[in-house]
């Protein structure tokens, strides 16, 4: 029993610790979230500027875009799955603008 | 008493979180932590990203926390202190975490995908529509009740405006410092929670006298200009700091409440139909939803849940710390309200020279907070205070704890407000789609970015204007937890469906919820709004006519879901 007990509360002191410091790095975390939800936003804008003719909007000049392509692949995806997802935005907004009660 | 409550209500959440949660967990959603959730499967560094539950839970949390737990338990207490802790415990454990936790999870099996969108692909395409619809009409009504609230509190006290006011200059420079300056982080959060010790001070020395409808017209400036300032510069420093009141005041809360051993002056039960809304005696059953509602389950959680907290869960254990933990801590703090306005709201009250005692107190209490200036959440700051000062905590200056729980409820339900300007830009733009084609003029001049704004803003801070509070509140309530009775009915066509398994723990309280929140709805709308045109026309029409919307709506979305839930899920929609 006396071995247990030190575990045990040991055990609860660092759950505590490894919480509070969770709920601190959450904090930290959103100090930036919106700034970091408009600077995506301003990613989208941008690869929609240079593959818009995807969806019908003039492109730039072709060398630009081929050039610029293989830097864009983890944006393509990104761009992919959000385009799949555009009818979808209700709960994300609601998510990261904090809007409940 | 009070201490006895906190620790009997500490210790239900854990023995009901392990007995009950780690049921659902196990027999009806079956969390498996060899599927990989769509943070790891889908991760992209953007939006999927796996968080430690810890962090997670924080975010979830801040995310859900609001000024209502606050504001309905104070309300509730009408019918005893036993009834409205019954509800928040009950609707907690059974209905509000259930929801929270199914929302999350049809989430995460659905890659990430909300609610709505689990709904559309289970129930109907009109059923996803839905939401836009009620998330709409909501918003007046946040906007009517939380002015309304916000309006009362900055009269009752003027210290909290002063000190809300020097606080989003605090916010204002904390942002400055963040962003341009780039201080260490910990230094600049010392110096922003100085100057938001210096804001309370300053708050209490310098107290802003201001009519009511003054203060309305600073909310309805102050909604529609929010949105316009960049979110570094007001917004996000302003919610940082905001985070620190509440954590702060939680943590000031609880201690004061499991130390404070008073006794309840307010009584443990006064009739089932004390007078709660406009005036009216109000039915225990079906009304207590529409007044206790983010403390006990609220629809918006299941939208917030599924919109960004499933895109971040690192395993599926997890989601239950995360879902129903964390309603469960929102819970928690309602009892703090409970047992802070039990403890301490009929001395203040008598205090204040009203004639209220145990024995009237269900026909006097509202009535009797309001003649006396602490209604709502005065009655929360002026309760919380009495309670803080009768502890080992003592030492904090009484005004200033009691301008701390001012701010508590302030900031969030300020926050709140702000939230509605672009929310509705975006449900405009969705509700008002079919007219793009129709006619594109009036669908460019609904979605336009200011009148979008102002529409929400101008009919809401009209209603708080002119409307009556016991009205406006349940009318929020009633939408709030229409939403929420969708979203778990669309949990229980999840689990029906897709994962096969008996869905008993998720059904009763979803049919149970629905058939509650439909008579109260009927209810309120027929036995307190209809008669109140009498004395407040158009207010109240406009009132009547957003809960009659709100009822065809529920009634549209029950035909739907009655007439597919014995259908298959469709293919290939989920992960």
């Amino acid at each position: 029993m006396s071995e247990h007990q030190p575990n045990f509360l040991i055990r609860l002191w660092r759950s505590l610790r490894a919480f509070l410091r969770g709920i601190d790095q959450a904090q930290r975390e959103r100090v930036v979230a919106l700034t970091a939800y408009e600077a995506r936003e301003l990613e989208n804008m941008f690869v929609l500027m240079l593959l818009g003719s995807f969806a019908g909007m003039p492109s730039p000049p072709s060398f630009l875009a081929v050039e610029l392509l293989p830097h864009l692949e983890h944006e393509i995806r990104v761009l992919n799955r959000r385009a799949e997802s555009s009818t979808d935005a209700l709960a994300e907004i609601m998510g990261t603008i904090d809007a409940d009660a | 008493m009070s201490s006895i409550i906190v620790v009997v209500g500490i210790v239900v959440y854990i023995a009901l979180y392990f007995l009950y949660g780690k049921r659902l967990e196990t027999n009806v959603v079956k969390a498996n932590n060899d599927i990989e959730t769509p943070a790891s499967r889908l991760y992209d560094g953007v939006d999927y990203v796996p968080a430690k539950t810890p962090v997670l839970f924080g975010h979830h949390f801040a995310s859900v926390a609001g000024a209502a737990p606050i504001i309905g338990p104070v309300i509730a207490m009408a019918w005893g202190w036993l009834p409205a802790l019954a509800w928040i415990w009950f609707g907690n454990i059974f209905v509000g975490a259930v929801h929270d936790y199914l929302a999350i999870m049809a989430s995460v099996r659905y890659d990430g995908k909300s609610i709505q969108f689990v709904a559309s692909d289970l129930i109907t395409k009109r059923t996803g529509k839905l939401f836009y619809w009620l998330v709409f009409l909501i918003l007046v009504l946040i906007v009517g009740a939380f002015g309304a609230v916000l309006g009362n509190m900055f009269v009752g006290d003027p210290s909290v405006p002063s000190s809300y006011l020097l606080m989003l200059v605090a916010g204002l420079i904390l942002g400055v410092l963040i962003y341009r300056v780039k201080m260490n982080f910990t230094l600049a959060t010392i110096i922003g929670v100085v100057m938001l010790i210096a804001a309370i001070f300053g708050g209490i020395a310098m107290p802003i006298t201001a009519p009511k409808s003054v203060w309305f017209a600073i909310m309805f400036f102050y909604i529609i200009i929010a949105a316009a300032i960049p979110v570094n510069v007001l917004l996000q420093p302003r919610d940082y700091l905001n985070s620190w009141l509440l954590y702060v005041g939680l943590a000031i809360g609880a201690l004061a409440a499991l130390s404070s051993g008073v006794q309840f002056s307010a009584p443990a039960f006064t009739s089932f139909a004390p007078i709660v809304s406009g005036g009216k005696p109000s039915p225990f059953w079906p009304v207590i939803p529409l007044i206790v509602a983010c403390g006990s389950l609220s629809g918006f959680h299941s939208l917030v849940g599924s919109g960004t907290t499933s895109k971040q869960l690192d395993k599926e254990s997890s989601g239950l710390t995360i879902g129903y933990g964390g309603m469960l801590f929102e819970g928690f703090l309602s009892t703090i309200v409970v047992v802070a306005v039990a403890g301490y709201g009929l001395g203040l009250l008598v205090n204040a020279g009203q004639d209220i005692s145990a024995a009237n107190w269900g026909q006097q209490y509202l009535a009797a907070s309001g003649a006396a200036g602490i209604s709502g959440a005065g009655m929360f700051t002026a309760a919380y205070a009495e309670m803080v000062a009768s502890t080992w905590l003592r030492f904090l200056p009484g005004a200033f704890v009691k301008t701390i729980a001012g701010m508590w409820v302030a900031s969030f339900a300020m926050t709140t407000l702000d939230t509605t300007n672009r929310l509705a830009r975006y449900t405009l733009a969705e509700i008002a789609l079919p007219l793009k084609d129709k006619s594109e003029g009036a669908y460019n001049f609904l979605t336009n970015r200011w009148i979008a704004s102002a529409i929400p803003a101008a009919l809401g801070i009209y209603l708080a204007w002119s409307g009556t509070f016991s009205i406006l509140w349940p009318s929020f309530g009633a939408g709030n937890q229409l939403i929420a009775s969708i979203a778990l009915l669309t949990g229980t066509a999840w689990v029906a469906k897709r994962l096969k398994t008996k869905a008993t723990m998720a059904l009763i309280p979803a049919y149970l919820l629905w058939i509650t929140v439909t008579a109260a709805i009927l209810w309120h709308m027929f036995v307190v709004v209809l008669p109140a045109i009498q004395s407040n026309a158009v207010t109240n029409t406009v009132v009547f006519i957003i809960e009659a919307v709100m009822f065809i709506l529920n009634v549209v979305f029950i035909i739907d879901f009655v007439k597919t839930r014995n259908e298959p899920a469709p293919e290939a929609s989920e992960a």
